[in-house]
């Protein structure tokens, strides 16, 4: 009876679309998440223009605090509250609406979040926590900062716990099912969010007492590894989280079917697996870690990029397909049969595209050698800004343009999608300018995380000056980008015409073989996680505490 | 590639100098990468063994007891620090490391596993928990060095690689306890 109850929900929630009390949980955190995209963007607008010479920021106001606060903004506020947002609504759309508990944890979870991000805030614009959004000891930042991001850390467990719970009562409601593929995804990312964020809460409530000054040194190795643990999950929260559109929503788009359901699954159950000890290849150069250490890392860093060519091949295969389906012809004829002008598939097209080249700089970056070459030069920014400002965001983007109108229960204008398809060009633009720019004065020994110099007129640091006023132009038009997509959502949200907007998913092949029943085990994956993380972690962590140095008092570098 | 082939690559993989060199040269890698990378490659190449010699199977490992006890006592006699010692510094202990590993547990292992009850199974992850807490502390808290080829800092991380694994295996133990997969599958 309770399962027809719920299967009757469910029916209700697919033709009604999403009930109130759960599209205004993902209407919050979309603002959230754009807000943060438009302070955001402002501010790396400064950061380029001074970068290029062009600008001198205030005293009061400088370049660092302005990095650290575009940091903060766009790779945990905007992108944290853009997923949570996201796969609240995709669980309350493929699992029968939201329960009440669920919701409310997801509104506790946002408080959590808001009071967290207010308090680190604050520091920032103090000038009392200008320590980059990696913060790493032995820079110290006041308390304050240091409290809040706890309170996001608690924010996001919340928001993790409430999808276990809602995933749990759905699986036992539905005993025998597989669990829909976008909620399926939905888990990957909060076990995710969950294990990753683990150790840097560890290390937060190590920083606190000594930035207070109850303990006099830290074990800078140690804390570093413990970011990374958490910085590299993240970055794959975000990849796994685009992933879901290209794999579920991209197809739908196209008037295409959804690639193999067992190789989605398992992509999604590896990234989950091999994710955390992934993030060594931050720490290349670090001391401490023995060299064979390192080269084994490697290997562990290279293990990811397997799921994604199994991703590039599933996309394309899928592409050719549907393309050829419609009339499609010759070996790159079909390109054309795909909607180019509809923005849902131009923006997370162009952010697989941009993928390419920012995969194969990641490789780079994760290997000894070439990692000597590039290491904190301005090439490692311009790679996230290809990876994150680029494949992310505008997957981010691409999304936001059906999602905002289901949530809001409008509808996507023909004005809106073809502004949309300028955002998106401009965007492309704008990232093509800036991360190009990056990686070659990167290449020519630029540095990166340094305000505007020209070291005594240094003949070398003159030379990259040409390269710097490319990264301002490209900062610019991201700008007009930013305003136009921000524009569009809060039209979407609050004056676009009133109507059914579905939430697209893509159904498997007529054809497809059956989805074994192990990829459900996710106690096994679990274990699993933790046993790589094991394997990761021992030695390294083994050595730093072992060995440790005296430790390093706080210092404040600005 | 059949698994055969698979679990004969990697064993020839593993026993190349130089990866073997890497390998050993770290002693948590050695015991907790290396050798079970063995195993694993008998545990590859057993399905060809199995199919080959089904008789010897059926007559000496008919209940899977005979089978998992040869696969205890070479896991044991392996994670004794004297015979890594051996295996790095005489000759025919190495090469006896290669062929045990892989033939003598591996393929056991597999043949064996599907024999086994629930309860044997659970009794036997119990026990490898228990016995890797108690290995583990023993490498954490011993004050010598252990190893004439590991040094001290070494042997430690080894204990925290036993206790870790043994914590995985107690997350998998309780899950399976409090768990119940026919309420969700």
């Amino acid at each position: 009876m309770e399962a027809l109850k719920l299967n009757f929900q469910d029916k209700t929630n697919k033709a009604l679309g999403i009930n109130e009390e759960d599209a205004l949980i993902t209407k919050t955190y979309m603002l959230v998440a754009f807000t943060a995209l438009l302070i955001g963007g402002t501010l790396g607008l400064l950061q380029g223009l001074n970068r290029a010479g062009l600008l001198e920021l205030p005293v009061w106001f400088n370049y660092y605090q302005v990095l650290t606060a575009h940091g903060l903004l766009l790779v945990l506020v905007l992108t944290a509250f853009f997923t949570i947002g996201y796969f609240y609504a995709a669980m309350s759309h493929s699992l029968g609406g939201l329960l009440p508990k669920v919701r409310k944890m997801a509104w506790i979870g946002f408080g959590m979040k808001i009071v967290g991000f207010v308090m680190a805030v604050i520091p920032i614009l103090l000038n009392q926590a200008t320590v980059m959004f990696t913060f790493y000891p032995p820079m110290a930042a006041s308390p304050w900062f240091y409290i809040g991001l706890v309170f996001i850390v608690l924010g996001v467990w919340m928001c993790a716990f409430g999808a276990f719970i809602q995933v749990a009562n759905w699986r036992k409601n539905n005993k025998g099912q597989h669990l829909p593929i976008i909620s399926y995804f939905a888990t990957g990312v909060f076990v995710l969010l969950f294990f990753g964020s683990v150790p840097v809460a560890i290390e937060v409530l190590y920083i606190i007492p000594w930035s207070i000054g109850w303990i006099e040194t830290i074990n800078v190795m140690l804390a570093r590894t413990l970011f990374w643990a958490f910085g590299h999950t993240l970055v794959n929260i975000w990849y796994l989280t685009a992933l879901s559109a290209w794999y579920v929503v991209v197809p739908k788009i196209i008037g295409g079917r959804r690639f193999s359901d067992t190789l989605t699954r398992l992509v999604i159950i590896l990234l989950v697996i091999m994710n955390i000890p992934g993030g060594f290849h931050h720490q290349i150069v670090d001391p401490g870690i023995a060299e064979s250490v390192k080269y084994m890392h490697v290997f562990m860093s290279l293990a990811i990029g397997f799921p994604s060519l199994m991703t590039a091949y599933a996309m394309f295969s899928v592409f050719e397909k549907t393309a050829r389906k419609k009339g499609g012809t010759g070996i790159f004829a079909w390109f054309k049969k795909l909607p180019w002008g509809d923005v849902r598939f131009l923006a997370p097209m162009i952010a697989m595209i941009a993928f390419i080249p920012g995969g194969a700089g990641g490789i780079v970056q994760s290997t000894n050698q070439l990692n000597q070459v590039v290491h904190n030069t301005l090439w490692v920014v311009g790679h996230f800004h290809l990876t994150v400002g680029t494949t992310v965001v505008l997957t981010f983007f691409g999304i936001s343009y059906w999602l905002i109108p289901y949530v809001s229960k409008r509808v996507l204008t023909p004005k809106i999608n073809k502004l949309g398809v300028i955002t998106t060009l401009i965007w492309t633009a704008g990232m093509s300018f800036m991360a190009i720019a990056m990686h070659w004065v990167g290449l020519l020994g630029s540095p990166r995380r340094t305000s505007y110099t020209t070291y005594a007129d240094n003949a070398t640091a003159l030379s990259w000056d040409p390269y710097l006023m490319f990264l301002a132009v490209g900062g610019t038009l991201l700008m007009i980008g930013v305003l136009l997509q921000v524009y569009a959502v809060v039209h979407l949200m609050f004056f676009a015409p009133k109507g059914e907007t579905e939430f697209p998913i893509a159904d498997v092949e007529d054809n497809a073989s059956k989805t074994p029943m192990w990829t459900e085990s996710w106690g096994r994956v679990v274990v699993l996680l933790l046993l790589l993380v094991a394997m990761g972690y021992v030695i390294p962590l083994v050595e730093f505490i072992g060995n440790a140095p005296p430790g390093s008092p706080p210092f404040q570098t600005w | 590639m059949n698994q055969f082939t698979a679990g004969l690559f990697l064993l020839i993989f593993l026993a190349l100098p130089p990866v073997a060199n890497l390998l050993e040269s770290i002693m948590v890698v050695h015991m907790h990468m290396q050798m079970p990378l063995l195993v694993i490659a008998g545990f590859l190449m057993a399905k060809l063994v199995q199919e080959r010699f089904p008789v010897f199977f059926e007559n000496w490992n008919s209940n899977g007891v005979p089978g998992i006890l040869l696969f205890i006592i070479i896991m044991v006699y392996w994670m004794i620090p004297r015979t890594m010692d051996e295996a790095l510094t005489v000759q025919s202990v190495a090469i006896f490391k290669y062929i045990s590993l892989p033939f003598l547990a591996g393929i056991p292992l597999r043949d064996s596993w599907k024999k086994l009850g629930d309860k044997s199974k659970n009794a036997l992850i119990i026990s490898f928990t228990v016995m890797f807490f108690a290995m583990g502390l023993l490498y954490i808290m011993s004050p010598e060095q252990l190893c004439n080829n590991y040094l001290i800092i070494e042997q430690i991380t080894l204990g925290w690689g036993f206790i870790t694994m043994a914590a995985c295996a107690v997350v998998y133990l309780i899950y399976s306890a409090v768990v119940d997969p026919s309420d969700y599958v």
